[in-house]
């Protein structure tokens, strides 16, 4: 008596536990996509075009266009290390995008957007882009995540006596 | 003022190692009754870390500028609440107002009326609390200052970093970042803080439970209302910041699975599985091991938590830059989880595993469920969090996970949640009672029939909503039943009599019936909603569904001296009848070369008919707009409350068990002899 319910138990749990697995599985499957700086977008163009990317790279505020007609938001971003180590060495995120944001030698790439343009959508701001590679090597943006706040928090403002 | 808050809170970190030292001692004399030298050490920690806490605001609201964090959150043109509040808005100063929350919470604990904390209990806390104060303190110190050297270059440090070095008085400061000026920033994050601090104690007496090897059944009653506090503040720190999220993040996104968000619903998971079968446990006395590892594991999640939103290790809008104290806290994460895990192991055959469950389908077994889909939930999230990092440090390819993995693998969940609480209430105690579900099934079924159908005539058609507003009307139309058969029971004039014994019961509901409206806001932004975006000039009208926007006008002006305001004014249609005029706007900083949307929304209990102004140009003139059709959407905030009351209310019954049986054995032998015996 005892024995057949723990059977019932056990193979509770079990199909319990396959349906979580199946279900965590076959989501990180279909759901993950690669994180990449513009660097390594760049470096493996050809064969990325149409896969699902996330990709960081710091703005560049002179190549913002924005029709709010359409609402086709178009910028550049350029290279910022996807390493957190790296980036400390550097002296930080806020530094590292001061740098970027300012050094023509770094590899960019332009992005394109639908959508109302984001409040934090500046020279400097780091941007963190889901979307893919579309033929002509512009990154077509699906959601725009953007983070600029380090710069606020962290350095004195420039102001003299 | 430099001075008083570097000193008391120096002073405050000195009283608690101080005390901790003593307990330490104490433990190794064998003694578990806390020194009464460590309790005032303790208390006068507190007070200072208070005074401390105080010269920091002073100084935010005095403005002074020689204090880096004053400079970085603060300008003249902010409102004095905000001055205040700016405590939280960055890094630095929320983990210094983190440490305090915790001491606070210590303090608490020790001058309760029955003292909770013992040596082992103490020791926990104790740790928890001088960590956090001290890395604000060595990492991060808040009164730091800024210099200027004989050079003239600016530098921040506490103390003179050179000979000629002097403190110097910046003119203004960078003031608090825009985003955050919100009345939903403004409590948001203290709720949380308050939250994850409240876990701390249950944690730390489950922590000494294990270490002194006694019987966990005291640790539901020491631990019952800080359970349900915790619970309560963090779940409504999560609602208001949904809310915030959906007022001035600007895209009307309420919950994006962003990782901070993430990490912090876990604890609050767990939680709530923990208040399940805590009461399973006071019934029945049975899933003791379980409560205990539920009560460390919400504690070990808020750390991971806090590890999340700090560390910088984790790409997110709400998590602040990289930091310093990412190690240190890694570190003490990786202990309190290995100590924990050790002490169960060691304990685990002592403590009580008794199982019986009578049927499957008895309130007992729903518990149970419950509690799985809970739990799994956590699993899904901390994978969802961690899979990147794996994954990384695998294969050296960084991947991380859409939100689609969160949408797609927690929506079944969620669903059978909704499910099993709606038919949850009328399940019996004890045995098999399909039968009496029967029975008392079919009002409420009826009621959602009626619903379904009311809803469907109305023009929804969509599977997933049809489904989601039948389980919600029926979940809710039980619990209204079920409340008048305890009303008709008992009489009328008995029923507030009842109702505020039976407290944690009613309470029980009012939380089912606010997560059941949240979940019908879920459903009506998840299925139903519908925007349009489009550009006017004044005269044109913009169609959504039986709706219509009319463009008006768009104006600047300089409402406030920091930033410029853009409003544009509407007008609103239905069905051809002005029923509204909106003012969606955006205040631009020119300084920050930022601005910030602030939608207007026609709010009934039908949904939102929301507006975002997305540009403009006030010479042609023009504007793009969004209108969103947001149905059922104020049911969330609405249920929000509805979960925070219900909370309070059942936190508000006594904590020691004789005083609440004596309370609550009244009421129950009254509803005996009803037909709601069992519940």
């Amino acid at each position: 008596m005892k024995n057949k319910k723990n059977n019932k138990l056990i193979i509770g749990i079990v199909v319990i536990a396959g349906a979580l697995l199946y279900l965590v599985i076959s989501s990180t499957l279909s759901q993950s996509q690669y994180f990449m700086t513009v660097q390594e977008l760049k470096a493996g163009q050809a064969e990325l075009v149409g896969k699902n990317i996330r990709m960081s790279g710091v703005v560049l505020g002179d190549t913002i266009a924005y029709d709010p007609q359409t609402l086709d938001l178009t910028f550049e971003v350029a290279q910022i290390p996807g390493d957190h180590q790296v980036i400390q060495d550097m002296g930080g995120m806020a530094a590292v995008l001061a740098q970027a944001a300012h050094d023509p030698t770094l590899p960019k790439i332009q992005v394109h957007y639908k959508g109302p343009r984001p409040d934090l959508l500046k020279d400097e701001a780091q941007a963190i882009m889901t979307g893919a590679l579309d033929e002509a090597g512009v990154f077509q943006v699906s959601e725009l995540l953007l983070k600029c706040p380090s710069k606020y928090e962290a350095e004195l403002p420039a102001q003299s006596k | 003022m430099f001075y008083v808050g570097f000193l008391t809170s120096s002073l405050a970190l000195t009283a608690s190692a101080a005390a901790l030292i003593l307990v330490i001692i104490s433990l190794f004399r064998k003694q578990t009754q806390l020194p009464g030298a460590t309790v005032l050490l303790t208390k006068l920690s507190f007070f200072a870390h208070t005074a401390a806490l105080l010269s920091l605001m002073v100084m935010q609201v005095l403005q002074d500028y020689s204090n880096v964090y004053v400079v970085s959150v603060i300008n003249p043109a902010m409102p004095w609440i905000l001055k205040i509040t700016a405590l939280w808005g960055g890094q630095t100063g929320s983990l210094f107002f983190w440490s305090w929350i915790v001491s606070l919470c210590v303090f608490l604990a020790l001058t309760g009326k029955k003292r909770l904390l013992d040596n082992w209990s103490f020791l926990v806390v104790s740790l928890n609390q001088i960590l956090f104060l001290g890395l604000s303190l060595v990492a991060d110190n808040p009164f730091t200052r800024v210099w200027a050297l004989e050079d003239g270059s600016l530098v921040t440090s506490l103390f003179a970093p050179q000979a000629g070095a002097v403190v110097e008085r910046l003119t203004n400061g960078m003031g608090l970042n825009p985003l955050l000026r919100h009345p939903g920033m403004v409590i948001h994050p203290p709720l949380l803080y308050i939250g994850y601090a409240l876990y701390l104690v249950p944690f730390a007496v489950g922590i000494s439970t294990l270490a002194r090897g006694s019987q966990s059944e005291h640790l539901l009653d020491q631990t019952r209302t800080w359970l349900l506090s915790a619970w309560v503040f963090l779940g409504a720190g999560i609602v208001l910041g949904s809310w915030w999220s959906y007022d001035v993040l600007g895209w009307g996104g309420y919950w994006a699975w962003d990782p901070v968000e993430t990490a912090s619903l876990m604890p609050w998971l767990a939680s709530t599985a923990l208040l399940h079968s805590l009461l399973l446990e006071r019934r029945k006395n049975i899933f003791q091991r379980f409560n205990l590892l539920l009560v460390l594991l919400s504690y070990l999640l808020v750390v991971f938590s806090i590890f999340v939103t700090r560390s910088g290790l984790v790409n997110s809008v709400h998590a602040f830059g990289e930091s310093s104290i990412s190690i240190p806290l890694l570190v003490f994460m990786f202990l309190l989880l290995v100590s924990s895990a050790a002490l169960l192991v060691w304990r685990w055959k002592s403590l009580s595993s008794e199982w019986k469950f009578e049927s499957a389908f008895s309130r007992d077994a729903l518990f149970l469920y419950t509690n799985i889909i809970l739990i799994a939930l956590v699993l899904i999230c901390l994978w969802g969090l961690v899979f990147p990092l794996i994954n990384g440090a695998l294969t050296g390819v960084e991947m991380t996970l859409h939100r689609g993995f969160y949408d797609r693998s927690t929506t079944p969940l969620f669903a059978l949640l909704v499910v099993l609480m709606s038919v949850c209430p009328l399940v019996g105690w004890n045995a098999a009672s399909l039968k009496r579900l029967g029975k008392r099934i079919w009002i409420p079924l009826i009621i959602a029939a009626l619903g379904l159908l009311a809803v469907f005539l109305g023009g929804v058609r969509q599977a997933w909503a049809l489904g989601g507003i039948f389980i919600v009307i029926l979940g809710f139309a039980t619990l209204i039943n079920l409340t008048v058969l305890d009303a008709q029971a008992v009489g009328l004039k008995n029923f507030p009599k009842l109702w505020w014994h039976q407290r944690s019961r009613y309470g029980a509901w009012l939380v089912h019936a606010g997560i059941l409206m949240i979940a019908l806001g879920i459903v009506g932004m998840g299925n139903l909603s519908a925007s349009i975006e489009g550009t006017m000039i004044p005269g044109e009208k913009m169609p959504l569904r039986g709706y219509e926007i009319e463009f008006v006008s768009v104006r600047e002006s300089f409402e406030n001296p920091e930033y410029l305001t853009v409003t544009a004014e509407t007008v609103l249609y239905k069905d051809g009848k002005e029923i509204a005029r909106l003012n969606p706007a955006q205040h631009i900083y020119p300084d920050r070369e930022q601005y910030i949307t602030i939608p207007d929304a026609h709010a009934t209990l039908r949904g939102d008919v929301y507006t975002l102004l997305a540009g403009y140009d006030v010479d042609v003139p023009y504007i793009t707009l969004r209108l969103s059709d947001n149905p059922l959407v104020n049911y969330m905030w609405i249920g929000g409350i509805f979960m925070t009351a219900g909370g309070v209310l059942a936190a508000t019954l006594p904590g020691k068990r004789s005083e609440r049986e004596e309370e609550t054995q009244t009421a129950e032998e009254t509803l005996d002899s009803t037909s709601a015996a069992d519940l």
